[in-house]
């Protein structure tokens, strides 16, 4: 195999390059500024066809890009925990507009008290807000996910955000293999859908009365839901091209006789992978699934992957707050009716380091733990 | 059911013209005299595009025309007179 | 050579069955600008009247793709719609976004000042109704001084803001102000912006009746007479020279203000300080 040593927005560049976007927009955060710059010398170097917009702030990023999508291009933009609050109005109204834009957010904590550090809490944030979300155990992921993204988003017609930690994986390089850009370019054709269009002229956003809008959303949902079926065909067709399987929604590790269930998304999952390797060699019946597909989220494919254990250990880098972990409460609400013990737990805000040892004292608390008193317990205070 | 709807929320271009809004709040619509002399200024000033020059003259397009009064105020030549739409007991008068 | 109505194209691209006032400045606006720009122009509009009143549901006033954008994002939106047409090799489209007062110069101005600067090739169009008219005319920063509104039953007690000179700054290649009352002074100076590489800009005075307070027959009145007492100069800045377009008549500025509803409280003293105004910024005695 031929890798190159990335890191995780070296990787966002370079997906984003393979699906040859047209026009990038950005306004630079930290810490996802990096992927915005190595695009940008992509461009500058003659590598790639883009035009790049220098918006004056992430709200007009999201704003530039969604107008170059509806004149028929492909869009791209790249942010993180304030720009991508900042920019959450456009968030919404993008993917009501149903247009196929591709975000990298390189998750990190939202203020206050103000941190730059890693944390899922932004892209959780926007859970309600019509995007597909998908997110990233590794930079070889990052990659693969980016051109899958755009296969994804211009199918049905919906927006996608990668999302992959601030500097665990913006920032840290790791061996990346860089797909072949034929054959990317013969998995992802451009099929140009212009919406402004002077030779077909249409006006788009008119005021929706209460006649029509419940319906709007009701298709808009539906494309949700048909983005479940399309996340799993996109990663099939994608390892048959490129040769490595993300399994779409969720993927299942050793999980045919598991008894004890460890569920996260990001990059926990591939720490868990070592902790899971280490637990079997000592005869513990552990398995792991990850959630790929935040959104949708896959409750279906959940409950057939977890019907079989006693025992879910769920963990989340994020709090939604007066609630508890996002994913273990979705998690909960789709095992409903299944007889499972589900242990919620909120790690690693702001950056406090989850190592694969952490991941083992969960397992074990969680073990120990009959009945949770909260809906979600922290661990690591 | 759920309506048969655009992917994208849009409206063909134009398609207000059959349907125009706001004729059913006209009280009043401009009558043009001879004493027009074709100076074309009521058609850029009209908001509806009611008003449009066809074979020298001008005419009214009536549906399109809310009965604001701007052409009768602006016309130099006196030419444009506003008329109630209805008469009668019950109609409306200026 | 001299623009004649006459040889203006007959196509009605916007306006025709719009859902606006019967007398709203705002159309009469729109009307003249497209007759300017004609059908190859990509259109973004704010929340606005003039976003509202191009249709709703299935049904549109507008004949070329017009886009009604979120309330502070179409001079973004345009300029990514504008790199879309180039990165397609598509050259010959007019790329306009056009707001409000409050879309221009409150709370749409950052993403209108980033354009700007970027020097897009785009137009900007600011129809000045100098209130917030689409959430029933509350006060805003091109409300001039003394003006009653929906939330300052008193009348405003700060100056309008000058986007005309704001705008300029940006040393773009292209700033005008027009008004709605002089058709071919505006439809020329949107021929003109149109030609432009860069970004170019235009504000026009488009009265609103209603929050004027004024008959609506007399929409055009009021634009005319702003220009004639010398409260709005039309003008226009092409590579750094400025010139003015329409010499004002100097009616009184009385003439102008005390017809309108809104200006019920002004006072003998601040007409004249009005008055005094316009005196100053073009040299006349007092």
């Amino acid at each position: 195999m031929n890798t190159t040593l990335l890191t995780g927005s070296e990787a966002a560049a370079y997906g984003a390059k393979l699906a040859r976007i047209e026009v990038i927009a950005y306004y630079p955060i930290t810490p996802a500024f990096p992927a915005m710059e190595r695009v940008s010398k992509f461009i500058d170097d003659g590598e790639l066809n883009t035009r790049f917009v220098r918006v004056e702030s992430d709200h007009s990023a999201l704003a530039a890009a969604l107008g170059a999508s509806l004149a028929g291009s492909r869009a791209f933009t790249v942010t993180n925990s304030q720009g991508l609050l900042y920019m959450t109005e456009v968030v919404y109204h993008t993917a009501g507009l149903r247009q196929p834009v591709v975000m990298a957010v390189a998750n990190r904590a939202l203020s206050a008290p103000h941190s730059r550090f890693p944390e899922q809490g932004d892209a959780i944030s926007q859970g309600a807000s019509g995007w597909i979300q998908l997110f990233c155990e590794n930079n070889q992921e990052v990659i693969d996910n980016m051109v899958q993204a755009f296969k994804i988003a211009e199918t049905v017609r919906l927006p996608v955000m990668v999302n992959y930690e601030g500097y665990i994986q913006s920032h840290t390089s790791e061996e990346v293999e860089i797909p072949n850009q034929e054959t990317v370019d013969q998995f992802l054709p451009l099929n140009r859908v212009r919406t402004l269009d002077v030779e077909n002229p249409q006006s788009v956003n008119t005021v929706a009365s209460p006649d029509f809008y419940m319906d709007y959303k009701f298709r808009q949902n539906e494309a949700m839901e048909q983005a479940l079926t399309v996340i799993d065909s996109a990663a099939a067709d994608y390892a048959k091209e490129f040769g490595r399987d993300w399994f779409g929604l969720i993927e299942a590790y050793q999980m045919e006789d598991a008894e004890h269930a460890f569920v996260a998304m990001g990059s926990m999952v591939s720490d868990a992978r070592i902790v899971v390797d280490e637990l079997r060699k000592q005869g513990r019946k552990v398995g792991l699934v990850k959630v790929r597909s935040w959104r949708p989220f896959p409750a279906q494919a959940l409950r057939e992957a977890l019907k079989n254990v006693q025992l879910v250990t769920v963990c989340d880098k994020n709090i939604v707050f007066g609630l508890g972990g996002a994913l273990g409460n979705e998690l909960k609400s789709a095992l409903y009716g299944q007889t499972v013990r589900i242990n919620s737990y909120i790690v690693g805000l702001g950056g406090r380091d989850v190592t694969s040892e952490e991941i083992k004292k969960v397992l074990e608390l969680s073990e120990k733990t009959e009945n949770q008193a909260t809906a979600s317990e922290w661990f690591g205070l | 059911m759920v309506k048969n709807l655009p992917v994208v929320p849009t409206a063909k271009a134009g398609s207000l013209v059959e349907t125009p809004t706001g004729i059913t709040w006209r009280v009043q619509y401009p009558v043009i005299s001879e004493k027009c002399n074709m100076c074309l200024d009521c058609t850029l000033f009209c908001p509806d595009g009611a008003l449009i020059q066809q074979e020298g003259k001008i005419e009214l397009i009536l549906s399109l025309c809310k009965g604001c009064g701007i052409c009768a105020n602006e016309c130099k030549e006196n030419a444009i007179q506003m008329v109630p739409e209805y008469s009668g007991v019950q109609g409306v008068f200026r | 050579m001299a623009l004649s109505i006459a040889d203006l194209p007959k196509e009605e691209l916007f306006g025709q069955g719009n859902a606006g006032c019967g007398g709203c400045g705002a159309a009469v606006a729109g009307r003249q600008a497209m007759k300017a720009l004609g059908s190859r122009t990509i259109m973004t509009i704010p929340a606005s009247c003039m976003a509202t009143m191009g249709g709703s549901n299935l049904k549109t006033t507008w004949q070329i793709p017009f886009y009604h954008t979120l309330f502070e994002i179409a001079p973004a939106v345009s300029s990514g719609i504008r790199a879309a047409l180039e990165v397609q090799g598509i050259e010959d489209v007019n790329v306009v976004s056009w707001a409000g007062d409050a879309g221009t110069a409150d709370i749409g101005f950052q993403a209108l000042t980033g354009a700007a600067e970027r020097n897009e090739h785009m137009l900007h169009v600011c129809y000045d109704n100098e209130m917030y008219m689409n959430t029933g005319g509350q006060t805003g920063s091109q409300t001039p001084m003394y003006a009653v509104t929906s939330n300052m039953s008193k009348g405003k007690t700060i100056k309008k803001k000058n986007m005309l000179a704001i705008m300029e700054a940006h040393g773009i290649d292209y700033v005008a102000s027009a008004s709605i009352a002089y058709p071919l002074d505006l439809i020329a100076k949107f021929k003109k912006a149109a030609e432009k590489p860069g970004f170019s800009y235009i504000h026009i005075l488009a009265p609103c009746h209603r929050g004027w307070q004024i008959p609506q027959e007399k929409t055009i009145e009021f634009a005319r007479l702003a220009v004639e007492s010398g409260l709005f100069e039309l003008y226009e800045v092409e590579d750094g020279l400025r010139t003015r377009n329409v010499e004002p008549s100097f009616i009184p500025v009385e003439d102008y203000l005390t017809p309108q509803g809104r200006f019920k409280n002004l006072t003998p003293e601040a007409i004249q300080s009005i008055q005094a105004g316009v005196n100053r910024h073009y040299g006349r005695g007092e």
